[in-house]
């Protein structure tokens, strides 16, 4: 059901895109490649749609409008480059990429504005944007993710894996993740779920935190902010240590825990353990508010 | 300098949102663009390329001009002549201790050179995202020095806060990844 929404989207994405650039040019190209390679895609403006093939070869396709100076493609000792090339002078223009890909590759993207979405790549994903929105599906194989003020839509489909995801301003949603997560945000706001972790680590200055999902065993969770909320709703088969800690922001949490005051200071810390207490939960702000709940 | 330029500026709502060059720069705009025409190779027939209006390049201007003045009055209150630093500011109003954080950060040579490195660029790199990004970057950093603020206050409160030194170190951090990610968004190649 997530798929089949995702491959629509990434249709309409496509098809839009294209509608947008009837009447310019158009490119076509195949070359070979390794079911491994590396396969590195740049562009300025526009869209990059990348699906993964059983193919062993790339195929590009492009729409360019006039702003566009030419695409080069090449391949060399299994790295296959596809470049959107844009004239020195002038403001430069969009272009639309399809890209196949061997599904085993090895998948780096780079735009400044263009919009990026890679459906059915198992390899490892490196994907980075200005400004340029991300929508990935993940395939059970490592994510690196960088975006400064575009947003990011990450859809798994709970296989494990390291994912790497920083924003300056975007927001993150991850769905149906697993493994290791390591996210920060400065202003953009997290929403996760993941299906088995066993490690957490988010952080952000004044972007809200939510969290659900479970965790394996001896899993760790470490979320901070500033002045963000943080809304973990964890669970756990073997439980964990949690240890929350605010200067100036609330604690609740659904199992009628109660946190302590620390004297005449200013601030609130709520300690405790859930379960066999076999995984570590901290969590801790400045002025944000904190739920935590062992429930999903 | 008068205490109106010595403000803070704590959001872009309080930025002028008519903010005009101290010159007329528009003379010589339009000298280098005349200049330009009449020295550029004629366009290759392949390719159309339009010549940017005038009140794009006018625009550009307005717009880094903007961006210098805020990074002058929100990221580099220490360049001022006279002015402190946000650290030393907190802490005398509310105590002389220093603090593990100056030490780790605020006081180590290659963060301040690897800041300042950052810092001259900023402007550039600013100027040349695409203006909602710009924007949203802006704030960004805004929030990360509202974060610093509130937390030097705090601590000002509470100088032994293990979590309050902390969330500062991850705000240095932080700040220091939104600068190096800037620096690194090439308008030609992304990031």
């Amino acid at each position: 059901m997530g798929s089949s929404r995702l491959a629509a989207a990434i249709t309409v994405l496509f098809a839009s895109a294209a509608a947008c650039a009837s009447g310019d040019r158009t490119f076509e190209r195949q070359v070979p490649a390794e079911a491994h390679g590396v396969v590195d895609i740049s562009n300025v403006s526009g869209t990059v749609v990348v699906t993964g093939w059983d193919r062993p070869e790339v195929s590009v396709r492009a729409a360019l409008d006039e702003g566009v100076e030419r695409v080069d493609v090449s391949t060399d000792h299994g790295r296959t480059t596809v470049k959107v090339v844009l004239p020195h002078h002038g403001h430069g223009g969009d272009a639309d990429l399809h890209v196949q890909v061997p599904k085993d590759s090895e998948l780096a993207v780079s735009a400044v504005s263009a919009d990026v979405a890679t459906a059915g790549v198992t390899g490892v994903q490196r994907l980075n944007t200005v400004s340029g929105d991300i929508t990935a599906e993940l395939g059970g194989s490592d994510l690196e993710l960088k975006s400064v003020s575009g947003n990011v839509k990450l859809k798994g489909h709970g296989q494990p894996a390291r994912l790497h995801v920083s924003t300056v301003s975007g927001d993150v949603h991850l769905e149906h993740g697993a493994g290791d997560l390591e996210a920060g945000t400065v202003s953009g706001t997290l929403v996760v779920s993941l299906d088995s972790a066993r490690s957490v680590r988010a952080r952000s200055t004044s972007g809200d935190v939510h969290f659900e999902g479970k965790l394996a065993r001896g899993a760790d969770f470490d979320a901070t902010s500033v002045s963000g909320d943080l809304n973990v709703r964890a669970s756990a088969e073997s439980g964990y240590a949690y240890e929350i800690s605010t200067f100036s922001g609330d604690i609740s949490n659904c199992f009628n825990a109660t946190a302590s005051e620390r004297g005449h200071m200013p601030g609130r810390t709520l300690q405790g353990t859930r379960g066999d207490g076999a995984g570590h939960m901290h969590l801790k702000t400045m002025s944000g508010d904190v739920q935590l709940c062992d429930r999903k | 300098m008068s205490g109106a330029d010595e403000r803070k500026v704590g959001s872009l709502r309080e930025l002028s949102p008519a903010i005009e060059p101290a010159r007329d720069l528009w003379p010589q705009i339009e000298a280098r663009i005349n200049a330009e025409r009449g020295t550029a190779a004629p366009p290759r027939p392949a390719r159309a390329r339009a010549v940017p209006p005038r009140w794009l390049a006018a625009a550009a201007v307005v717009a880094s001009v903007a961006v210098g003045v805020w990074i002058g009055r929100s990221l580099l209150p220490a360049s001022r002549p006279g002015a402190q630093s946000p650290i030393s500011a907190s802490r005398a109003s509310f105590a002389d201790v220093p603090t593990a954080l100056d030490v780790a950060y605020v006081s180590d040579p290659r963060y301040q050179r690897d800041r300042a490195a950052l810092m001259k660029t900023l402007q550039a790199r600013l100027a040349a995202l695409p203006p909602p990004a710009r924007a949203k970057v802006m704030a960004s950093l805004a929030d990360i020095q509202r974060a610093k603020q509130d937390l030097q206050n705090a601590l000002g409160k509470d100088p032994g806060n293990a979590l309050l030194q902390e969330l500062l170190v991850n705000t240095y951090q932080d700040e220091m990844r939104v600068l190096t990610d800037v620096q690194a968004s090439d308008p030609g190649r992304g990031i």
